[in-house]
């Protein structure tokens, strides 16, 4: 069967007058021959769209150990894979390389976001320090 | 920092992958001379000796010994830097930009206030004119937007800020009150976390109508300007308004997702539903001549046919049932009307009993649930039932019905999940019924708002 391109063109779902042009485009064509090379363009004045984002109240930083000597230092996870394995290596360095230093390991509950009120009391109440491992 | 502020010194492990979104976490939470210390990156895949060898090596980041750099954090006194209190207001920049057409464009594109495709100007004059598309006070505050709530800043914006992205995305008054709705959610488009979720958007209610949303024939896809520009505007607030879209410090998505340029922004093909089943909106609480947008969250989505004598609602189990992504225990279904009507025509009188017939009868594959389970798995090998006769079954799929909410892991469930347990099964009807065709991934529902309010 023959078919002619009208036909063709149709049956892929195209239709003939897209590869035909526009007048319109014809006439810019035109247009952009005699137009003159440089167009200058309006200056204008743009809104910045950002929100308002919260400020800031510095916190100081906790008073530093004199030293870890007999201290207690809870190793906390966030609960991130990886983390807790991490830890253990942590305390094994600690055991093998300043055995005074006593180290208690800790899951933080809830989610990476969440505060672990329980947690902090426990800290409160018997640590010195806290080294904290991210995951992943 | 909690712990710090409790007056206890610390040092927070993170690694190299993490070095800005540490950094600028610290320093957004009021303590921009924390002692991080940097680890390489990935440590989850390292054996236990390869991970003590990382403590006798050297932060990749400042090229210390590592344990020294730990110990040092703890115990060398502060600086006058790190004492310091007071407050930092953060600079957004001036109020308005000035130059040309092209020159804005490129500022705007330069300064990340866009999806890096060409935008309108919000002028005056156009955000004058989006204004007119509701009825509330430029000035009024909508809420807070965060790339991820608690862990992220949040940041406050107000009507005014809302119609300027609008503008921007190429959108016209009568969609105002859409994209408001969406940003009283308080949910990004762009989440930080480093898996790239998606979020879709999706409208109910007698707006799809009045601003023309396309919900027939390639609901899904650039057809109809409210679905471009709709979901196009709720990535431009998201970084604009919620500080999200900062790669390496409010954005982490390792791979990123082409979903997050206009959402998934879809309506519901209501008009085309069988009799009985209800709007989404309707299930969620609203009246059916409410306008609502609905907010989902997830990563991936599948787009499939079957033409076998099996009819869908097993093809669709069959899919659930192996379906692996990310998210394993959630799923969000989307139906072609012709779908939806065999469905009907087979006896399911509503959304929800095909929903239950789904959770009830979707297995796990035997690898997928043996990997998130290995609480159970040690008390196979123990012999405790029914945890052992899984065991017994090999590679066969597993009993174990994976679409319910039972809460997160670890967490305690839901008062009611043992007796009255809720599919975690959505399921939404759209399409222009040239084929039976589903789309299916793991979105999971979040929240819905309502439009009429924002009008």
């Amino acid at each position: 069967m023959k078919l002619n391109r009208r036909k063709l063109l149709s049956l892929i779902g195209v239709s003939p007058a897209v590869l035909a042009g526009t007048p319109a485009f014809a006439d810019d064509k035109k247009k952009k021959a005699a137009a003159p090379a440089v167009i200058t363009q309006p200056k204008l004045e743009a809104i910045n769209p950002k929100g308002m984002p919260p400020s800031v109240a510095l916190v100081p930083m906790a008073p530093r150990l004199d030293s870890l000597d007999g201290k207690t230092i809870f190793l906390v996870s966030d609960g991130f894979a990886g983390a807790d394995r991490f830890l253990a290596q942590i305390a094994l360095w600690f055991q093998k390389n300043m055995p005074s230093v006593k180290t208690v390991y800790r899951l933080k509950a809830g989610s990476y976001f969440d505060d672990d009120p329980k947690l902090m009391a426990e800290m409160k109440a018997s640590g010195n320090a806290m080294i904290m491992a991210y995951g992943h | 920092m909690q712990v710090e502020k409790m007056g206890l010194p610390t040092a927070p492990l993170v690694t190299i992958a993490f070095v800005g979104l540490a950094r600028s976490n610290a320093a957004s939470r009021g303590m921009p001379h924390e002692r991080i210390c940097f680890l390489p990156h990935p440590m989850t895949n390292k054996s236990d000796e390869e991970m003590y060898k990382v403590l006798e090596g050297n932060d990749p980041v400042s090229n210390k010994p590592l344990m020294p750099e730990i110990i040092a954090a703890l115990t060398v006194p502060l600086t006058a830097e790190e004492k310091k209190t007071g407050s930092i207001s953060p600079d957004v920049g001036p109020a308005t930009f000035s130059g040309t057409q092209d020159e804005l464009q490129r500022l705007y594109c330069d300064n990340n206030l866009t999806d890096f495709m060409p935008i309108i100007l919000p002028t005056e004059e156009k955000v004058e004119a989006m204004l007119k598309g509701t009825s509330h006070k430029p000035d009024e505050v909508i809420g807070k937007l965060s790339a991820a709530q608690g862990a992220q800043p949040s940041w406050t914006f107000t009507v005014r800020h809302v119609a300027i992205n609008a503008v921007m995305a190429g959108a016209s008054p009568e969609h105002l009150p859409v994209i408001l709705a969406i940003s009283s959610t308080g949910q990004p488009s762009l989440f930080s976390s480093t898996s790239s979720f998606t979020r879709m958007v999706m409208l109910n209610g007698p707006i799809s109508d009045q601003i023309k949303m396309n919900y027939g024939i390639g609901a899904m896809g650039p057809f109809a300007e409210p679905n471009a520009v709709i979901g196009r505007a709720w990535t431009i607030l998201s970084k604009n308004l919620g500080g999200c879209g900062v790669p390496g410090l409010s954005y982490l998505g390792t791979l990123g997702s082409n979903f997050n340029y206009n959402n998934l922004c879809i309506a519901e093909t209501e008009n085309r539903l069988p009799d009985g089943w209800k709007p989404f909106h309707v299930q969620k609480g609203f009246k059916a001549d409410d306008s609502v947008v609905s907010i989902f969250s997830g990563w991936s989505l599948n787009n499939i046919a079957w033409f076998s004598a099996l009819k869908y609602n097993d093809v669709i189990k069959n899919w659930l049932t192996h379906f692996f992504s990310f998210g394993t225990g959630a799923a969000t279904v989307m139906l072609d009307p012709t779908i939806a009507r065999e469905a009907k025509d087979m006896g399911y009188n509503s959304k929800e009993e095909l929903c239950d017939y789904w959770s009830k009868n979707t297995k796990t594959p035997a690898w997928l649930y043996w990997d998130t389970h290995r609480g159970e798995l040690k008390q196979a090998q123990d012999g405790v039932e029914p945890y052992a006769s899984y065991l017994k079954m090999g590679d066969a799929d597993i009993p174990f019905q994976r679409f319910y909410r039972r809460g997160r892991p670890g967490a305690p469930p839901p008062p009611d999940a043992a007796a009255n347990p809720k599919s975690s099964i959505e399921l939404i009807v759209l399409g222009g019924e040239t084929n039976t065709y589903f789309a299916g991934g793991d979105f999971s529902y979040v929240t819905s708002a309502s439009v009429d309010k924002w009008r």
